[in-house]
């Protein structure tokens, strides 16, 4: 599993689909018929994830809506996108050379 | 939170998952016990009130858009609308009897829609026995190759088969051919009136033994698979029967909406209210949901194989003249057939573990 830098830029692949379902999130990857469900911050992450904003944002975004400390946070974020990168959830946007 | 007990919040908590859309009642085969009401009037939904549709549904969190009909590529608009769909994030899948799903238009529903899956129908194992069922000769060797591009284009598809008296002689050679094809296979064991109650398509019903054979080649196949996931086997939640109208709903050509495909219980129709708005206040739609409970409680009273009846709420209602608790003889036959199985398997011998 690859670490991601915060001045990552990243964005759900073209394959996936998710939904919001009283908070978490149901993940469907088709290219591979895999079904996740993350839970309110992996479900926070896939929204933000819009090839846009770096996941230094991302960590701003979050902070606003998730008790804790940003350190703790910014670790968290960048732990969890890393994760669902080596699923296949994530990938770099184009351009991106982070 | 697992994704069976995450569904099992959406069937209890009324949220919509799974939505089939009947595009048009057209098609390019004619299958002598086709389902659809051919004979049913309306105004169609026009394009601009689909996107609004699945506007809506987004919005309230279906995942699963399925794209049926009749053929739904026959609809005029379907690749607009498979597009936006996607553009909206649904997993798409289309149910097309796969005899137009070809050059440019297989491309393009590639390339536009990204379908998630696309499901065909497989009516035999020969072009005799599957040209009879869809009158429409060629049609076997069509799908064949067919099925071969959509194969090289990259698409998932999956086969889908009613049994029938005429094909379930070549059950066996089904599974056979889809498994060559590297294609899953689906065999509904019941023909069901039409959607108007019209008991026509039963002529060609299957025999008893016909629907042991499958039960039979069913549990043996799944014994080859090994054991399901335990995740995957969850019992249902307490409370309903099915998620009809709680995590899934049907909306048919005309803007009429429904519980389920089976269940041709009108709750609504999309040219006098949205989507959002049937969901959430329709009346019927209330009474539905009470009903799935009332079955859940009836076939609770007989007993802890009622699941092996399969039980349909719709084709209650329509064998019945109505009624959606009662049980209907198909069921009866499925569940006394299924215990059969069930006892041979439990004869078993099981081998030794050598090591």
């Amino acid at each position: 599993m690859s670490a991601i830098r915060p001045a990552a830029v990243l964005r759900r692949p073209s394959d996936v689909r998710y939904r919001r379902i009283e908070g978490e999130a149901v993940v469907l990857r088709q290219s591979t018929a895999e079904v996740l469900v993350l839970n309110e911050v992996g479900a926070a992450v896939l929204d933000l994830a819009d090839g846009r904003r770096s996941v230094e944002e991302w960590i701003e975004a979050l902070a606003d809506r998730f008790e804790t400390d940003r350190e703790t946070l910014a670790r968290d974020v960048l732990e969890f996108a890393a994760e669902l990168a080596a699923a296949g959830l994530l990938e770099p946007a184009p351009g991106d050379e982070t | 939170m697992s994704l069976a007990r995450l569904m099992a919040a959406a069937w209890e908590r009324n949220l919509p998952v799974s939505v089939l859309i009947e595009l048009t009642y057209r098609c390019n085969l004619d299958c002598f016990f086709c389902y659809n009401d051919l004979a049913l009037r309306g105004e169609p939904l026009r394009r601009e009130q689909y996107f609004q549709l699945f506007q809506e549904l987004a919005d309230l969190g279906a995942l699963h858009l399925t794209l049926s009909g009749g053929e739904p590529l026959a609809h005029p608009d379907f690749l607009a609308l498979g597009t936006r769909a996607r553009e909206l994030g649904f997993a798409v899948r289309v149910k097309s009897n796969g005899h137009a799903l070809r050059g440019e238009l297989a491309r393009r529903l590639r390339d536009e829609v990204d379908p998630f899956l696309i499901e065909t129908s497989l009516h035999g194992a020969t072009a005799a026995t599957h040209d009879r069922q869809t009158r429409v000769p060629g049609s076997f060797e069509r799908l064949l190759a067919n099925l071969a591009e959509l194969r090289a284009l990259g698409l998932r598809v999956k086969l889908n088969s009613t049994l029938t008296a005429w094909n379930e002689g070549e059950i066996a050679g089904m599974f056979a051919l889809a498994d060559s094809l590297g294609l899953p296979l689906q065999v509904d064991p019941e023909v069901t009136p039409r959607d108007d109650g019209d008991r026509a398509p039963l002529a060609v019903a299957p025999s008893r033994e016909g629907v042991m054979r499958l039960f039979r080649i069913q549990t043996e196949r799944g014994r080859a698979l090994g054991p399901r996931d335990a995740d995957e086997t969850l019992p249902a939640p307490p409370g309903k029967h099915c998620g009809a109208g709680s995590s899934g709903l049907a909306v048919d050509p005309y803007g009429n909406v429904y519980p389920c495909v089976q269940w041709r219980r009108p709750v609504g129709n999309l040219h006098r209210q949205g989507l959002r708005e049937i969901w959430l206040g329709s009346a019927e739609l209330a009474e539905v949901r009470d009903l799935t409970v009332r079955v859940r409680e009836r076939l609770e009273a007989e007993g802890p194989r009622a699941a092996l009846l399969n039980f349909c709420p719709g084709m209650a209602a329509v064998s019945s003249g109505g009624d959606p608790l009662r049980i209907y003889p198909s069921a009866m036959q499925r569940k006394e057939l299924l215990e059969t199985v069930l006892e041979e398997e439990a004869r078993r011998p099981v081998l030794p573990v050598i090591p």
